[in-house]
């Protein structure tokens, strides 16, 4: 078949010029087997990247335009299907700032309660995070033992919450149920495996000579430029800054002993690193918290109060909190709250609007993915091609919860 | 009318039926299948899952790629109407050269299709054309991750067939032949397989032979996290299941080689029948184990895997070469 010069066949194999570059211009995704829901348009000179355009958007589902017309405990679900592999840290912020909205306080129990399953979120996150992480540089072993031992975790937020991943566990006043009997053992057993296994991971990974060489001294964000890009979570604690939105102390971290992973140099190598610390840090968090969990009711009591007697008994009973119906009327007085909270990937803050309706006037949300894909722009320019699926590796970037 | 019994004999040569039959086309194709199902269920077994296992649970899903070419056979074959001249004829020319590699290879003791005193060269030579076709697959493609990985292609080969020549030249000084079955026989009046003798060039020749089939970490070619699937992107049906085969056919001959020249061949045993199975299993191992890398290594960098090639293991060839050169001289002499 006749093809003429004109064509968009000799247009592919043709090496445009642009900015006295020889470039050729590469549509990475969303229909390609290393994109995630998103697209980076890549510039290549030769197989050096010259520019990285990250086109984000695909997978937009108008989560706060939604919010906006659904009563306020029915927003929780929405927002919790960004980040459906983290979704109580998700949503934790957001529970505070309806709460702050409310004028209602969380029991301690239920403080504790909510640390417990953050966590357990944060080591599913980052263990998912490292899995992708393994199959960018196509180390299926990682990727398989990563997701496998997830599991564990999914188990233990199942027994928990009754839910593997959108739990909605987290509701304005408290928690939806109480610790299930087991679970303090269970958990130490998981802390034993999980212990063993990170050692494992860094035979075959971090110490692994063909992994260190991909990511060793690649996509190094220094320290200034993490500050003044707005980076967040464990990139940015990666670049050696010694900041963490659990510091604040919200639910229960301010009575819990905990100090940020900081790393030094901030390239891919040390961007994992930080997390593997991290599933170490917050099992160490699960531990002190199952061990100072106080005792008393898992829902503040003006909710309880509101069930009839036989309910509230039952409540009691099972720990499983029956919500009253008046519940998905709340209506908080006109008013606006901003709550932050440290998710998997970073910091996320939710600003809440009230005009003293049932459904919330505005919901704004900025999520850490969203705050961290500056670094797509900056981190790869300069370097090889096949360096980029190890940035992206290094970056635990999910797209979803980038676009809301 | 004619005569059919010497055509028939004419034509029932080994000559023909060791490139057709063993150790040709019809054995590396159930050798094929039989390594990517060995390679899933290693894998499956260092990460901690079961692997292929439901087409013929019996056998622990070993039907399952039967299942897989099967599909590859009844799929259309797409053509992109932007795909230029030799898309389809590329493929097609690989396996034959691939092919005729088995001419010269023994696969055993007297199965030998084309006997040469140059066997080695003449298989080494028919492999490395296949290179060339897989540029002319990324081109006629026409798309860009394809030229892409053609490219990459080019680079590595350029590094890898030099490795490959040198290590295949350290045997051949040591045993003073350019004949697979006369490197054999040297294994076996030495008593010791080349492996004991020169272990340097049969780990660079190991080396070489993952780089040329893109067994992982030299996978730089399918590349799949950055270029989808190199220069075999735009293909599918039976015509992806060819260029899909061809890495494994090459492994597998490239394995033969490996085995004759420095596992002894079909040593320990001088029957045809047994002396085959030995030789063949002998491949089948050093297949697994170089399949068995996957589950240990990523991917490396092109520019480390060309550096690695020329700086790090160029240079220990020549070494294997003169280590060669001395124990010829010594056991010779």
């Amino acid at each position: 078949m006749a093809i003429d010069a004109g064509s968009p066949a000799i247009r592919a194999r043709q090496i445009g010029v642009e900015e006295g570059l020889r470039v050729v211009e590469l549509f990475i995704g969303p229909q390609h087997p290393a994109s995630g829901h998103m697209r980076l348009v890549v510039y290549l000179d030769g197989d050096v990247v010259v520019k990285v355009d990250p086109d984000i958007g695909w997978v937009h589902r108008t989560m706060e335009k939604l919010a906006e017309t659904r009563e306020y405990v029915k927003t929780i679900p929405i927002f919790e299907r960004m980040t459906i592999i983290d979704s109580c840290n998700i949503t934790l912020a957001l529970v505070q700032a309806y709460e702050a909205l409310l004028g209602v306080e969380p029991p301690p129990r239920a403080r504790y309660l909510r640390t417990i399953l953050c966590e357990l979120n944060r080591i599913a996150s980052h263990l998912y995070g490292l899995g992708i992480g393994g199959i960018f540089l196509n180390h299926s072993t990682m990727y398989m033992w990563a997701f496998g031992d997830r599991e564990v975790f999914l188990t233990l937020a199942e027994m928990l919450t009754g839910a593997r991943l959108t739990h909605t566990y987290v509701v304005p006043g408290g928690v939806r149920r109480d610790l299930p009997q087991g679970f303090t053992d269970a958990f130490a057993k998981a802390k034993r495996y999980m212990l063993r296994r990170l050692k494992e991971y860094d035979k075959i990974f971090l110490r692994n000579p063909v992994v260190r060489s991909r990511l060793e001294g690649v996509g190094v964000l220094e320290r200034a430029k993490a500050k003044s890009l707005g980076v967040v979570g464990p990139n940015l604690r990666a670049s050696g800054v010694r900041y963490d939105a659990r510091m604040l102390g919200y639910a229960a971290y301010g009575e819990l002993e905990f100090e940020p992973v900081v790393g030094e140099y901030g390239d891919s190598l040390e961007r994992i690193w930080v997390r593997l610390k991290e599933i170490e840090t917050s099992l160490d968090l699960i531990e002190q918290a199952l061990r100072q969990l106080p005792e008393g009711p898992v829902m503040a009591e003006r909710y309880l109060k509101m069930l009839p007697p036989a309910l509230r008994k039952l409540v009691e009973s099972t720990g499983r909190v029956k919500l009253p119906a008046a519940y998905v009327n709340l209506r908080p007085p006109p008013g606006e709250a901003l709550s932050r909270a440290e998710a998997g990937r970073g910091e996320i803050v939710y600003y809440v609007v009230s005009d003293g309706t049932d459904k919330p006037y505005r919901v704004r949300v900025v999520s850490p993915s969203f705050r961290n894909a500056v670094l797509f722009m900056v981190l790869p320019v300069g370097h090889r091609f096949m360096d980029l699926p190890a940035i992206y590796a290094s970056l635990d970037y999910f797209p979803p919860e980038a676009d809301r | 009318m004619i005569d059919a019994v010497p055509l028939l004999e004419r034509v029932l040569t080994p000559a023909v039926l060791a490139p057709l039959l063993y150790p040709g086309l019809a054995t590396a194709l159930v050798t094929v299948l039989l390594v990517i199902w060995l390679e899933r269920k290693i894998a499956a077994r260092v990460q901690m899952r079961v692997g292929p296992y439901y087409v013929a649970p019996r056998v622990h899903g070993a039907l399952q790629l039967v299942a897989d070419g099967m599909r590859f056979f009844f799929q259309e074959v797409i053509v992109p109407l932007t795909a230029g001249r030799g898309f389809l004829l590329a493929p097609a020319l690989a396996l034959a050269f691939t092919a005729a590699a088995f001419a010269v290879i023994p696969g055993g003791p007297g199965v030998v299709g084309f006997k040469t005193d140059y066997s080695l060269l003449v298989a080494l030579a028919a492999l490395s054309l296949t290179p060339p076709l897989v540029l002319l697959m990324g081109w006629a493609s026409n798309n860009k991750f394809a030229v892409l990985g053609s490219a990459r292609e080019a680079l590595l080969t350029a590094s890898y067939e030099p490795l490959l020549f040198m290590s295949a030249l350290a045997a051949a000084v040591m045993y003073g032949t350019l004949d697979l079955v006369a490197a054999v026989e040297a294994q076996a009046r030495l008593g010791v397989v080349g492996l004991a003798l020169n272990p340097l060039a049969a780990l660079l020749f190991f080396v070489a032979m993952m780089a040329a089939t893109d067994r992982i970490p030299f996978d730089i070619v399918m590349g799949e996290q950055e270029i989808v699937h190199g220069p075999y992107t735009e293909y599918s049906g039976v015509a992806y299941g060819v260029v899909m085969g061809l890495d494994y056919v090459k492994l597998y001959a490239l394995s033969l080689l490996y085995a004759n020249l420095f596992l002894g061949g079909w040593l320990p045993f001088n029957d045809p029948l047994a002396g085959s199975l030995v030789l063949y299993v002998k491949a089948l191992a050093v297949m697994a184990a170089a399949v068995f890398l996957r589950g240990v290594y990523g991917r490396l960098r092109l520019d480390h895997a060309l550096d690695a090639l020329w700086s790090k293991l160029f240079p220990l060839a020549v070494v294997s070469i003169l280590v060669s050169a001395l124990i010829a001289y010594y056991l010779g002499g």
